[in-house]
């Protein structure tokens, strides 16, 4: 063994980085050569604000994945904020950004909820978040009474449809995307300007070492739910905004979440992925979607090719790390 | 005499290493065959191809004269071989004789004959001594007491061939005479024992052959008078046991650093000590005499429910490890791949760990004190041997990982180091290095506190010796102190506990 | 770990857990009908009544306990509930000739997906929580697709299995006494049982104790698959026809996970039985029948569910001291 420390390596994120890009840049290919016309920037920058959602919650589930655990509540929080949305707003569009604050705060105590109870009642999150889900969604009904109600005012659903024209060079410029650019951003920076990322992944490897090491394990944790709360808040918001209000808006967006970040390389269970295994990952996913789409298979299929993904990722990264012990 | 087990011309490549090369291993019927190695050597390969867990690239196997071929542990314990591995393979929720039986259940038509197991289990244990009740649950049980229990299992099988991988690594003194005795015993029977140690009086205490491997080759295999302790050692890394424990200080101690009085919980009473700067105060004591949870209480990990911790001068509460990392106080648990790693990260990660979980929650985490270089001259200045630091640290080996948790402290400035086990499955020139850097440690001012249940290491490194029994410090060795001196104290023997009386 | 860290004593002396739960189930039931007057719930038929409420969620959940004591876990259920209820209705279409082939036809299905969550998670290595997670998507999502070809109801003749009875002991409950009899006999007599408890218990040990893992837990998945098959048959006698969203609206994956642990076997495998899972169970029937009395609407039920199964499975995991994610 050679005993000269290299200055630094990124190639194992840098091979992550790629296996989500490329994946997604095949997929994109596949669509262009069927539709042509996707090509154009604005049809791409249509696909990104369809987009905008998934990738969103990719993000927020991706810190909870880099502790180790699942967030399956996201999908029925962001039903929740359509649905509370259109009740609290009513049409009255000077109410829209303190019903927007008020929206984050229910969002962050969900978050809230689903940390504590994960960190300090030792339930696996798999059962806490669906125990919430259950939970949020009940409530979602029981407050909307099981049906939409009340109204979205347009300068709350401008945030998921609104698209600036005449922009230089890119043509069109739709909000969603200036929101999916900041939102990245600042999950990134969480993750690598903060030393929050690396004590999510030592969490996420081996709880028990870091907190023998002195890492605050619980807050940690909790942390990563509140994120991921906050990115499902986002994430409906903008849903509202482009397909109105609807009692099962958010359903199965949380699975969609957990696949788009295995697609891109992170790890379930915690220790590994990087904020570019959610970006890239949410847009193969949906990508892939369009693609089913534009070949004409039935929308119910969609669920059947996530259960395909989720395996097939799993088992590709087992049968790498078996050939290479 | 036809050898009970024969293994020739064995070889075993991995990817990148060459495991073991064309060794050549016997043993007899009723002959204790110790083998010793450095970790690494291939000792644990040999005994898993042996074990039906991995098949040999060449060589064969012969089991009295017959050819065997494994492709299954099964098969192996079918053929005979029994191994009792480092690690129990018990289960902790079912009771003993379910346990003795798993696997080999007595059943008719899968149906369970649960009568004639408990009868069968009860003789077992009868037969190797144990007063276990058959149907109590394993996690009842001590470590000594479930060691016992795997061996009753070996002993079901009928087993010609017996492998004891580090059998008394999770022993303490006593449990280890137990055991010993228990091999002897077997041995009378015409049971061949396989005997894999790094403990030398054990291994010249009952070895009727050794053999020594290194790097996956055989040095020699001979009869244990012509084997004497210097000659194994130097044959296993090629150097003298001499230069192995660093000399002691120079100088006398300073201030107290660490006092603890009336340190009292679940499972110690009454505990009092001080450390002071410049000391390495060893804690020794049986297996459930308290000395880990000593460990574990200075580190916030299990605290003291009642009593007082000061450190310089003033008085601490040490609730949660978090509290105890920013007193600073450090700590090397005893299990490195469970409590001290996260195996996935890469080197520089681990090492800086502490530091990037001190910080403020907003601080870059390349930041200053955080930056690969800075850290990297960290990890080359403990010797921490890595390719390159940004590998995963899991690909190290045991002795680099300790050090490498060891600069985890180092960089977080801890004043008190408390280590539990520092040596444990480490090699022998990772260890000397490890007392070397302990000793710098407390030479710079700074203090230790080392439990281990390995008396040799304590009396080679420690200042002074805390012994435990019970839960309460029964006495207290200085440097010089013997085994004998300790074994006495450790099992309660001493009249008067002296308790220790520091100004 | 230190050596001598401290260690549980002896099993604590005590009712049993599963004694324990039916005793807090019936008494909450019994308040509820005293408190609201339907004393007419206390009657024979009441009673009846409510462990008929059991019959669903404690099939499935029999079997969950076989893979949770193996050290797995089965998410499939719920999809695999839901395609044997619309695919027995789908073969019968009425005709009693078709029973016996519908029920062969639906075991076969279970069998089928049995073995392939066993096989990804034994020979696969895949995480148990992401193998069915999986095959549960592709299983809802085939279903969801091809449900407009898959239409029918079962035979009259078939639905006694749901409503007729035996000196006033429906069918229903005779099946699931029988059957839980009978796994609590396999658990604890036989062979299987023991290797179950083996593998579960500390899988490397069994291995090394020459146990064929691989095996075991695959068995496992089946028997787990056949008892999901079997809640799917009864649920289709009792709808006369099934839809692809019925195991998905009973929640029967989480609340079969739930129930089990709540009875007292742990997630980790290796430690419990079928009469804490059938004390659990009854405790869900009796608040469900408890709800029902009080008049809880059903959205607020659903958050009550949610809320109850993540405060019954923290009464167990609150005491570990180990991390959970």
């Amino acid at each position: 063994m050679t005993t000269v420390p290299l200055p630094s390596s990124r190639r194992a994120a840098g091979i992550a980085l790629n296996a989500g890009l490329v994946i997604f840049v095949v997929l994109y290919a596949a669509i262009a050569l069927l539709q042509p016309n996707y090509l154009e920037p604005g049809l791409f920058m249509n696909f990104l604000r369809r987009a905008a959602p998934l990738l969103i919650l990719a993000c927020g589930q991706l810190y909870v994945i880099l502790t180790g655990g699942f967030d399956l509540s996201m999908g029925a929080v962001a039903t929740l904020v359509v649905l509370a949305a259109s009740i609290l707003i009513n049409g009255d569009p000077d109410a829209t950004w303190a019903v927007i604050g008020t929206l984050y705060v229910m969002g962050i105590a969900v978050g809230l909820v689903n940390g504590l109870v994960v960190a300090f009642l030792k339930v696996p999150s798999i059962i806490t978040t669906l125990g919430t889900m259950l939970l949020v969604n009940g409530l979602a009904l029981a407050w909307s009474g099981g049906a939409a109600r009340g109204d979205l005012p347009d300068n709350f659903r401008n945030l998921g449809r609104l698209v600036w024209r005449g922009v230089p060079v890119i043509g069109t410029l739709p909000l969603a995307v200036v929101v999916i650019a900041g939102f990245v951003a600042l999950a990134w920076w969480g993750l690598n300007g903060t030393v929050y990322g690396k004590r999510a992944l030592a969490v996420g490897d081996n709880p028990r070492a870091a907190e023998l090491a002195g890492t605050p394990v619980a807050v940690t944790r909790i942390l990563a739910f509140v994120v991921s709360a906050v990115s499902a808040v986002t994430a409906g918001i903008l849903l509202g905004g482009f397909s109105g209000v609807s009692v099962n808006a958010g359903e199965g967006l949380e699975l969609q979440a957990i696949a788009a970040c295995v697609i891109g390389g992170a790890q379930l269970l915690g220790g590994r992925g990087s904020i570019w295994s959610a970006v890239f990952g949410a847009l193969s996913l949906f990508a892939l979607f369009t693609l089913l789409n534009i070949l004409g298979l039935p929308q119910a299929l969609r669920d059947s090719i996530q259960g395909l993904i989720l395996i097939a990722a799993v088992g590709a990264s087992m049968w790498r790390s078996r050939k290479r012990n | 005499m036809t050898a009970a087990l024969s293994m020739s011309g064995i070889s075993k490549a991995f990817p990148g290493v060459r495991a073991l090369d064309n060794v050549d291993f016997d043993c007899l019927p009723g002959e204790v065959h110790a083998i010793c190695g450095e970790n690494g050597a291939g000792k644990s390969t040999l005994m898993k191809i042996l074990g039906g867990s991995y098949r040999p690239d060449a060589g064969t196997i012969q089991l009295a004269g017959t050819t065997v071929h494994f492709t299954h542990p099964r098969q192996a314990a079918e053929a005979g071989i029994s191994i009792i591995h480092q690690e129990l393979s018990l289960l902790p929720h079912r009771t003993v004789a379910e346990n003795i039986f798993m696997g080999r259940e007595i059943a008719r038509r899968g149906l369970l004959d649960k009568a004639a197991m408990r009868r069968k289990a009860a003789q077992l244990l009868g037969r190797i001594g144990a007063e276990i009740d058959p149907q109590a649950l394993v996690s009842s049980l001590s470590i000594a007491m479930q060691q016992l229990v795997e061996i009753a299992k070996a002993l079901l099988l009928d087993a010609r061939i017996i492998v004891m991988d580090e059998p008394t690594a999770a022993l303490d003194e006593r449990g280890s005479r137990t055991l010993l005795t228990l091999v002897q015993n077997l041995r009378r029977e015409g049971v061949s024992i396989v005997y894999i140690s790094h403990r030398m009086p054990e291994v010249m205490a009952i070895a009727d052959r050794i053999t020594i491997l290194k790097d996956g080759k055989k040095v020699w295999t001979r009869p244990r008078d012509a084997a004497p302790v210097g000659e194994i050692v130097r044959a296993m890394v090629g150097r003298d046991l001499d230069d192995f424990y660093p000399a002691p200080p120079s100088s006398p101690p300073g201030a107290a650093l660490l006092a603890v009085q009336d340190g009292t919980n679940a499972a110690v009473q009454d505990v009092a000590f001080t450390v002071r700067a410049g000391e390495i105060v060893g804690v020794a004591g049986l297996e459930d005499s308290g000395k880990g949870a000593l460990a574990q209480a200075l580190v916030g990990d299990a605290p003291f429910s009642s009593g007082t911790i000061t450190l310089r001068g003033k008085p601490v509460t040490l609730r949660a490890p978090r509290q105890a990392t920013a007193a600073g106080i450090g700590y090397l648990p005893g299990d490195r791949k469970r409590e001290g790693l996260a195996l996935h990260q890469s080197v520089r990660d681990n090492a800086l760990l502490t530091l990037r979980s001190m910080a403020g929650l907003l601080a870059r985490p390349q930041g200053g004190a955080f930056a690969s270089n800075v850290i990297d001259g960290k990890l080359r200045e403990m010797d921490v041997r890595a390719a390159d630091f940004g590998q995963e640290i899991g690909t190290l080996s045991g002795g680099n990982q300790q050090k490498a948790i060891i600069v985890r402290w180092l960089a977080q400035a801890s004043d008190i180091l408390v280590f539990v086990e520092p040596t444990r499955g480490i090699d022998i020139a990772a260890k000397a290095a490890i007392y070397e850097t302990m000793r710098s440690f407390a030479d710079s001012g700074r203090g230790i506190v080392v439990v281990s249940s390995d008396m040799p290491e304590l009396i080679g490194v420690a200042d002074r010796i805390l012994v435990m029994h019970r839960g309460r410090i029964s006495g207290e060795l200085p440097r010089g102190a013997s085994e004998e001196d300790i074994m006495h104290l450790a099992l309660g023997l001493a009249d008067q506990p002296h308790r220790e009386v520091h100004a | 770990m230190t050596t001598d860290a401290a260690k549980p004593g002896p099993a604590r002396s005590g009712l049993p857990i599963s004694i324990l739960l039916a005793g807090l189930s019936i008494g909450f039931f019994v308040v509820v009908a005293l408190a609201t007057g339907e004393v007419s719930q206390l009657s024979g038929q009441g009673i009846v009544g409510l462990l008929q409420r059991m019959v669903a969620l404690g099939l499935v959940s029999i079997g969950q306990t076989f893979v949770i004591l193996v050290g797995s876990i089965d998410l499939s259920v719920a999809a695999l509930i839901s395609a044997v209820a619309v695919l027995a209705s789908h073969i019968m279409q009425g005709d009693p000739a078709m029973i016996l082939p519908a029920i062969l036809i639906c075991l076969g299905l279970c069998l089928a997906v049995g073995l392939v969550n066993g096989a990804l998670v034994a020979y696969g290595g895949i995480n148990p929580l992401i193998a069915t997670l999986g095959t549960g998507l592709i299983i809802q999502g085939v279903l969801a697709a091809s449900f407009g070809v898959l239409q029918g109801a079962v035979a009259r003749e078939f639905q006694v299995i749901a409503y007729g009875g035996l000196l006033g002991v429906p069918y229903s409950l005779l099946l699931l006494a029988v059957l839980s009899l009978a796994a609590g006999f396999v658990l604890d007599r036989t062979l299987f049982g023991a290797r179950i408890y083996a593998v579960g218990g500390n899988p490397d040990g069994a291995r090394l104790a020459g146990i064929r893992t691989e095996r075991v837990t695959l068995s496992a998945h089946v028997v787990a698959s056949l008892f999901a098959g079997a809640s799917g048959l009864y649920l289709a006698a009792r709808l006369q026809s099934g839809t692809p969203w019925i195991g998905r609206d009973g929640i029967y994956d989480l609340e079969s996970i739930a129930v089990t642990v709540i009875g007292g076997t742990i997630l980790a495998g290796g430690k419990g039985g079928v009469a804490g899972t059938l004390a659990g169970v009854l405790l869900f029937a009796s608040l469900d029948a408890g709800f029902n009395m009080l008049g809880v609407d059903a959205f607020l039920k659903q958050v009550l569910r949610g809320a109850i199964v993540i405060a019954a499975v923290a009464v167990h995991a609150i005491r570990t001291k180990e991390h959970v994610a």
